[in-house]
């Protein structure tokens, strides 16, 4: 059965990265986001995701470090917001 | 690729800068003593947030007040430079700012008092400094990100070189503002840990700081001038380097030949976040592989576009009293071997690199010497 976190997460950055032509279900758990040619996101594209994990999990990301490392796959991502305690 | 680097000689005949921890003298004396005048300070001040490092002047606050803070604080500053038609057509006035008074456009949104907005856009904020200080109409004014006050020192060297002035005061000034502080905060790069440049550990994080300068450039004789200048930009990322590299090397690469085999230390850019730090310290570790490398940052915080005449200031304080504070607020270990942590005379040495980087992937780096 899917991973409802990981799910939520795919719809999340395709709205908050207005990623018209990618389906949510189009993106892996475990490829990388950003610096992949693939979905050509970069980091002012990381910086509005953080922005938006922020407020929709109630998490916090403490640095450029840590925000590199979490937003790694989508599947480290749903790992990280479960680590910070979230009960998603 | 390996560029030349501008050779244009230009004399300094007055250099000062202020800090929060005072002028040129104050400042390098309490660097000496590794003091740090960054503070942890909400992060939109009066609106609160996290704590984060930061370096304000005179009240450690950084509201938008009217008139606007960095005011009284360039009075005194320019106080200090020597009297002449500024804003003439032979003696130009060069401004650089990353920032301007653009903290202010914030708080008009906020308080939708007009006021704010006749100083917040770069070329209100000129004229705005016109007007405070006398100057003339011939005033030119550059930006760009951090190194903005490299771009304003070439341009002045240029404008003597071609004989189109015979003095030139360049004048740059960056203050913290919520705004600003609040865009290094989202970027996860102001954090809440004191800056540790060149210090290779978990997690980077910078700090932010309040800084202003002036140089008169001259074509006469001076006992210090600025023998070299080269400026690169990468054209890679808007944040992010070439992760070989390379971007930093070209510059390091080309001030290390125009120091022509002479011995140098530098005085680098070392914000304190790692993956630049690293590739910055690595290229003049290449490039200049006997130069000891400081940071003033983890001190002082990044004064932004400023920081380049902020630092030339203070390294002209360091080469008169022949010491040159060490990488303030880093204990190693380092990324590369040439990191200097402590103070060490400047005497052995026939000129400093002066270098700051920035986003965009613009990197910059001059060469002073003695005449």
């Amino acid at each position: 059965m899917p991973d409802p976190l990981i799910a939520r997460l795919k719809n999340l950055i395709v709205e908050t990265l207005r990623l018209d032509d990618i389906r949510p279900e189009d993106i892996p758990d475990d490829e990388p986001l950003f610096g992949s040619t693939r979905f050509g996101l970069d980091s002012v594209d990381a910086l509005e995701l953080v922005v938006r994990l922020e407020k929709e999990f109630g998490i916090r990301i403490s640095s450029s470090e840590t925000s590199r490392e979490a937003l790694s796959s989508v599947a480290r991502l749903a790992a990280f917001i479960r680590e910070s305690g979230h009960p998603a | 690729m390996s560029p030349i680097a501008d050779l244009r000689p230009a004399g300094i005949q007055a250099c000062g800068c202020l800090t929060p921890l005072g002028d040129a003298v104050s400042t390098l004396s309490a660097l000496l003593d590794g003091a740090r005048a960054l503070r942890p300070v909400p992060v939109l001040g009066s609106g609160g947030g996290d704590a984060v490092p930061l370096a304000l002047m005179d009240s450690q606050e950084m509201g938008e007040s009217l008139p606007p803070r960095w005011l009284p604080a360039l009075r005194r500053l320019l106080a200090g430079v020597p009297g002449e038609r500024w804003g003439s057509p032979r003696f130009p006035v060069v401004v650089t700012s990353s920032n301007f008074g653009v903290g202010s456009l914030y708080a008009y949104l906020g308080s939708r008092d007009p006021a704010h907005l006749r100083h917040g856009a770069p070329f209100a904020c000129v004229e705005m400094l016109q007007r405070e200080f006398g100057w003339g109409e011939h005033v030119h004014t550059f930006s760009h990100a951090c190194v903005s006050a490299h771009v304003g020192l070439l341009h002045a060297s240029r404008l003597l070189q071609s004989g189109l002035a015979e003095r030139v005061l360049v004048f740059t000034f960056d203050f913290v503002s919520p705004f600003v502080a609040g865009g290094f905060h989202s970027l996860k790069i102001l954090n809440s840990g004191m800056p540790a440049p060149y210090e290779a550990r978990a997690e980077g994080s910078i700090g932010l700081g309040d800084g202003a300068a002036f140089a008169v450039l001259t074509r006469d004789p001076a006992p210090l001038r600025i023998e070299a200048q080269a400026l690169h930009n990468e054209m890679r990322h808007f944040t992010g380097n070439q992760p070989d590299g390379s971007g930093f090397s070209v510059c390091a690469e080309a001030i290390a030949a125009a120091g022509g085999g002479r011995r140098l230390w530098v005085k680098g850019h070392g914000t304190g976040t790692l993956e630049a730090g690293r590739l910055e310290a690595e290229a003049f570790a290449r490039a200049l592989p006997d130069a000891p490398l400081v940071s003033w940052k983890g001190s002082l915080g990044h004064t932004l576009g400023s920081c380049g005449l902020v630092e030339l200031a203070l390294a002209i304080e360091a080469l008169g009293a022949d010491r040159s504070p060490g990488t303030v607020g880093s204990r190693g270990p380092c990324f590369t071997g040439t990191v200097a942590l402590a103070p060490f005379p400047t005497r052995a040495y026939e000129g400093v690199v002066i270098a700051s980087n920035a986003f965009g992937g613009a990197h910059a780096a001059l060469l002073l010497c003695h005449a």
